[in-house]
C-alpha cells in the first residue's frame, strides 16, 4: 500500500497510554471497593454468629457441611445460568415468601382494624368521582359529567356504605358465613357461566353475592353452633388458595399435575394443623403457613419442571439447609462446644430486650417490610403516573408547555433535597395535618414515597422517553386514543427501565433513618405493628438505637446481626425485583 | 363522533375519465378521498400550495415527486395525523366519506380507524406477531372471532404461509420485509376503507419490495390504496394514478399513470420523471 504521509516507514503504534492508564486505574479503584466491602462483611459476619469464639473443630464442621456443598454448587452451576437463576429465584423467593408469609399472619392473628370511615369514604367515593371528572372532563361531554357524577356519587356511597357495615360487624365467623354463603355461590355461579357459556349464570353471581353477604350478616346472629377454627380456615382460605394455585397449573399442565399441586400442600396443611392442635400449637397458624408456602411452591415447581431448564437450581435452598442441619447434628453428636450466634432464630422472631442476649429485630423487620411495601406501590404507581402525564399529556409548546417545564426542573431539583427535610415536610404534612399520626406506618410510607418520588419520576420520564416515536404513531395511525397508544405500546416497552429506576430508588428508601426520625418513628418498639395506624420501628432505625447502647454486645454483637439481616432483606426485596423486570424484558 | 365515518361513500361525483390501466374493464370509480383548496403550513412555511385532487375508490394511486414537495405532508392530511405536530395548520377541506375530515364533529380517532396506515420504517409493536395484527381490534373493541380476522389479514398480507407456526413469537424477529407485510397486515385488520402507504419499500431490499407490490395490486381489490413513494418505476409498475408533486406542494400533474409516463402535459413533470431535474 503506497502512502505518501511522514510515517511512510510503516504502520508504527499509535499511542494508547491515556487509554490504558484509565483503563487499569478504573480497575483497581473496583477491585479495591470490593475487597474493602468484602473485608466489612466478613467482619460483621463474624461479629453477627460470634464465629471468633468458635473452636476448630464446630468451624471444620460446618464448613463440610456446608461451605464445600455450597462451592460445589457454584462450580457446578457456573457453566449453566440457567441453573444460576433458577437457584437465586428459589433461594431469593424463599426469603421473600417467608417474610410476607409472617407479615401475613401477623395481619391475620392480630385484631382486624376498624376501618376509617373518612379513609373509607376517600377511596370508594371522592377518589373514583375525581377519576371519573377527570376522565369525562377530557372528552368534553359536559352534560355526561353531571349525570355520571351524581349516579357515581350515589352509587359510591352505597358500595362505602355496605363496606363499611362489612367492617363494622367484621369477626371471623360473619367471613365464614358470608363466604359460605354468598362468595363460593357466586364463584361457582360465575365459573359454571363461564365454562357453559351461559351469560345469565355470569350475570346473576353478583345478586347472589349479595345476597349470600347479607344473609351471613343476619345468620350471625341466629346461629350459635361454628366449626373448630381450623375447620373455618381450612374452608375459607387454605380451600380457596389450593384453588387457585390448582386453577393456575391445570391450563398448562393438565389435571393431574393440578390436583398434585393442590392437593399434595393442602393434605400436608390440614395434618399438620390437626397435629399441632394436638401437640397444643396454634392449629391456624400452622395450617395457614403450610398452605400459603406449600402452594406456590407447588405451582413454581411444576412451572419449572414443566420448562425443564435448571431444575437442579432449585435444591440449592434445600442443600443449605440440608447443610445446616448435618452440622448442627455432627456438632450435638460429637460434643464439640458451638459458638453462641448473634444472629439466630431468637433474633429474628422476638422483640428488642435489655439484656443482649435476648434482643430481637422482628417487630422492626415487620415494620420496614410493611413500610417498603407501602412505598413501592405508592411510588410506583404515582411515579408512572407523573411521568406518563408529563411525557404523553402535556403539550411541548405554548404557556401550558413552560409550565411543563419550570415542572419538570422543580422535580430534578427536588431529587437533590436532604432527607431530614423530607422529614419535616411528612411532619407538618402527613402528621399533623392529615392526621395520620407520629411515626406510623402511613405517615412514614408517604414521607419515604415522597422522598424517592423525584428519582422514580426522572427514571420513568428517561424510560418512556427513549420509546421511539415510530411505535407510537403506528398505533396512533390504527386509531388508538392517547390513552390506548400508552396503556398497550408505550408502557410494557418502558416497563423495564422503569422498574430498574424504582428499583434503585426503593434501595434508599428502605436504608433511610434521618425522614424517620423526623416524624416521630419509635427507635424501639415491644410488638410488631397490628395495623397500619400503630406505631412501629423500621430497622436502620433499631440499629442505630442499639449502636448508642452502652453495653459492647450490642454495639457489636447485635448491631452486626442487624446489619446482617437489613442485607439479606434488602438483597431479597432487590432480587424479586430484579426478577419482576426480566420477567417485563422477556415479555417483549 | 361516529356519525362521521358511517356513511360511506354515497353520493360523490363520478370520475369522469374511465380508468385506462392493464385492467380497463373496471367500472368507473367513485371518488374515496377528496382535497379541496389545501393549504398547509408548518409554521410560517407552507407545505402544500393549494391543491384539490379527487383520488378514486379501489385504485392504487401513486403521489410522487422530489423530497420536500408536500406528498407525505398530504398523506398524513388525509387521516389526520399532522394534528401530532404542534407547529402544523391546515386550511381547505379534505373530503373522506362525504365529510370533510376538518370538520369539528369528526374525531381523528375515529376517522383513523376507518383509515389504515403504514410507514415508510416498519415499525411493529414488540409484541407477538399475533397481537400486532388484532391491535387494530383490539382498541377498536372487535368482538368477532379475532383469530380468524388475523389469519385473514395475514392471508391478505401474503405473510400467513411464512409465520403460521409462530404467530406467538415476536413480531421483531421477522425480517424487514416481513416485518413490512406484518404492518400491511396490521393496518388492514379492522377492514378499513383506505390504505394510506408512506414509501412502504424504501427501507427494503429489491426482493422484498417486489413481494409488497404484488401485494398492493391485491390490495388495490378491496381498499383504496394512496402511496407516496420516490421510485418512479415503481410507480409507472403499480398505480392506476399518479399525482406529481413539484417543490413547493404544488400538485403539477395528476393523471392516469399510462399518461403521466408516456405523454404528460407539463414540460417540467417530463423533466422530473426523466431525471433531468429533482
Amino acid at each position: 500500500m503506497a502512502t505518501d504521509n511522514a510515517n511512510a516507514g510503516g504502520f508504527g503504534e499509535v499511542s494508547r497510554v491515556r487509554g490504558i492508564v484509565f483503563e487499569y486505574l478504573s480497575f483497581g479503584a473496583s477491585v479495591f471497593g470490593l475487597v474493602a466491602l468484602g473485608v466489612l462483611l466478613v467482619y460483621v459476619s463474624i461479629d453477627a454468629f460470634d464465629l471468633a469464639n468458635a473452636s476448630p473443630e464446630w468451624l471444620l464442621t460446618y464448613f463440610l457441611t456446608l461451605v464445600v456443598p455450597f462451592l460445589a454448587f457454584c462450580l457446578y452451576s457456573a457453566n449453566d445460568s440457567e441453573v444460576t437463576r433458577r437457584a437465586l429465584a428459589a433461594l431469593g423467593g424463599g426469603l421473600v415468601a417467608v417474610a410476607a408469609l409472617f407479615t401475613a399472619i401477623e395481619a391475620v392473628v392480630a385484631p382486624i382494624p376498624r376501618l376509617n370511615w373518612q379513609l373509607a369514604y376517600l377511596f370508594v367515593v371522592a377518589a373514583p368521582v375525581a377519576a371519573y371528572l377527570a376522565y369525562v372532563g377530557s372528552r368534553g361531554r359536559v352534560a355526561a359529567v353531571g349525570f355520571g357524577l351524581l349516579g357515581r356519587l350515589v352509587g359510591g356511597a352505597a358500595i362505602g356504605l355496605a363496606v363499611g357495615t362489612l367492617f363494622l360487624v367484621f369477626d371471623e365467623l360473619v367471613w365464614f358465613l358470608a363466604y359460605t354463603f354468598g362468595v363460593v355461590p357466586a364463584a361457582a355461579l360465575y365459573a359454571y357461566g363461564r365454562w357453559r357459556a351461559a351469560d345469565r349464570a355470569a350475570t346473576a353471581a353478583i345478586p347472589v353475592g349479595l345476597v349470600g353477604l347479607v344473609t351471613a350478616v343476619f345468620l350471625r346472629r341466629v346461629v350459635t353452633v361454628y366449626p373448630s377454627d381450623l375447620v373455618i380456615y381450612l374452608w375459607t382460605i387454605a380451600i380457596p388458595v389450593a384453588a387457585v394455585g390448582a386453577f393456575l397449573v391445570v391450563d398448562r399442565s393438565g389435571r393431574t399435575v393440578g390436583i398434585v399441586v393442590a392437593g399434595l400442600p393442602l393434605t400436608v396443611a390440614t395434618a399438620g394443623g390437626f397435629l399441632a392442635a394436638g401437640a397444643g400449637l396454634s392449629a391456624p397458624t400452622v395450617l395457614l403457613v403450610l398452605v400459603l408456602a406449600g402452594v406456590p411452591t407447588a405451582v413454581y415447581v411444576s412451572r419449572v419442571i414443566e420448562v425443564g431448564d435448571g431444575i437442579v437450581g432449585l435444591g440449592l435452598p434445600i442443600l443449605l439447609a440440608a447443610g445446616v442441619a448435618a452440622g448442627a447434628l455432627i456438632v450435638e453428636a460429637w460434643g464439640v462446644p458451638a459458638p453462641d450466634p448473634w444472629l439466630d432464630l431468637g433474633y429474628v422472631t422476638e422483640a428488642p430486650s435489655r439484656t443482649p442476649e435476648e434482643a430481637g429485630l422482628y417487630p422492626a423487620i415487620v415494620g420496614s417490610v410493611i413500610i417498603i411495601a407501602l412505598v413501592a406501590v405508592l411510588s410506583f404507581v404515582l411515579g408512572v403516573g407523573t411521568s406518563v402525564f408529563l411525557e404523553e399529556y402535556t403539550p411541548e409548546s405554548g404557556v401550558l408547555g413552560s409550565l411543563t417545564r419550570l415542572l419538570q426542573i422543580n422535580i430534578a431539583n427536588l431529587a437533590a433535597i436532604p432527607s431530614v427535610v423530607y422529614g419535616l415536610l411528612g411532619l407538618g404534612l402527613f402528621a399533623n395535618l392529615l392526621g395520620f399520626g407520629f411515626g406510623t406506618a402511613v405517615t412514614v410510607a408517604l414521607t419515604l414515597s415522597l422522598l424517592i418520588l423525584p428519582i422514580t419520576i426522572i427514571s420513568a420520564q428517561e424510560a418512556i422517553r427513549s420509546v421511539p416515536d415510530d411505535l407510537r404513531r403506528g398505533s396512533d395511525a390504527m386509531g388508538a386514543t392517547r390513552w390506548q397508544t400508552t396503556k398497550n405500546v408505550v408502557l410494557p416497552e418502558a416497563m423495564p427501565g422503569i422498574f430498574t429506576g424504582t428499583i434503585l430508588a426503593l434501595g434508599r428508601a428502605i436504608g433511610e433513618t434521618a425522614p424517620l426520625i423526623m416524624v416521630g418513628a419509635a427507635t424501639t418498639v415491644f410488638s410488631a405493628p397490628s395495623s397500619l395506624f400503630s406505631r412501629f420501628s423500621a430497622m436502620p432505625m433499631q440499629i442505630y438505637a442499639w449502636a448508642n447502647f452502652p453495653q459492647a454486645d450490642f454495639r457489636y454483637g447485635v448491631v452486626a446481626a442487624g446489619v446482617i439481616t437489613l442485607l439479606v432483606i434488602l438483597i431479597g426485596m432487590n432480587g424479586t425485583a430484579i426478577l419482576l423486570r426480566n420477567r417485563a424484558e422477556r415479555g417483549n | 363522533m361516529s356519525n362521521t365515518s358511517s356513511d360511506t361513500t354515497g353520493d360523490e361525483s363520478l370520475i369522469t375519465t374511465e380508468v385506462e390501466t392493464g385492467s380497463t374493464q373496471r367500472t368507473p370509480a367513485r371518488t374515496a378521498v377528496a382535497a379541496r383548496d389545501l393549504n398547509v403550513y408548518y409554521g410560517d412555511e407552507q407545505a402544500i400550495d393549494d391543491v384539490t385532487i379527487e383520488i378514486p375508490e379501489k385504485r392504487v394511486t401513486a403521489l410522487i415527486g422530489p423530497s420536500g414537495c408536500g406528498k407525505s405532508t398530504f398523506l398524513r392530511c388525509i387521516n389526520r395525523m399532522n394534528d401530532m405536530i404542534e407547529v402544523c395548520r391546515v386550511e381547505g377541506d379534505v373530503e373522506f366519506g362525504g365529510k370533510n375530515v376538518y370538520d369539528d364533529d369528526v374525531d381523528p380517532v375515529a376517522l383513523r380507524r376507518k383509515i389504515g396506515m403504514v410507514f415508510q420504517k416498519p415499525n411493529p409493536f414488540p409484541k407477538s406477531i399475533r397481537d400486532n395484527v388484532a391491535y387494530g381490534l383490539k382498541i377498536q373493541g372487535y368482538d368477532g372471532d379475532v383469530d380468524e380476522r388475523v389469519e385473514e389479514s395475514l392471508k391478505a398480507a401474503a405473510l400467513y404461509e411464512e409465520v403460521k407456526d409462530q404467530l406467538d413469537s415476536s413480531g421483531l424477529d421477522l425480517s424487514g420485509g416481513q416485518q413490512q407485510r406484518l404492518c400491511i397486515a396490521r393496518a388492514i385488520a379492522p377492514d378499513p376503507e383506505v390504505v394510506l402507504m408512506d414509501e412502504p419499500t424504501s427501507a427494503l431490499d429489491p426482493v422484498a419490495a417486489s413481494k409488497i407490490e404484488d401485494l398492493i395490486d391485491d390490495l388495490a381489490e378491496q381498499y383504496t390504496v394512496i402511496i407516496v413513494t420516490h421510485n418512479m418505476q415503481q410507480a409507472a409498475r403499480i398505480s392506476d394514478r399518479t399525482a406529481v408533486f413539484l417543490t413547493g406542494g404544488r400538485l403539477v400533474e395528476y393523471d392516469d399513470t399510462p399518461k403521466i409516463f408516456e405523454d404528460p402535459e407539463e414540460q417540467r413533470v417530463e423533466d422530473y420523471i426523466t431525471g433531468k431535474f429533482g
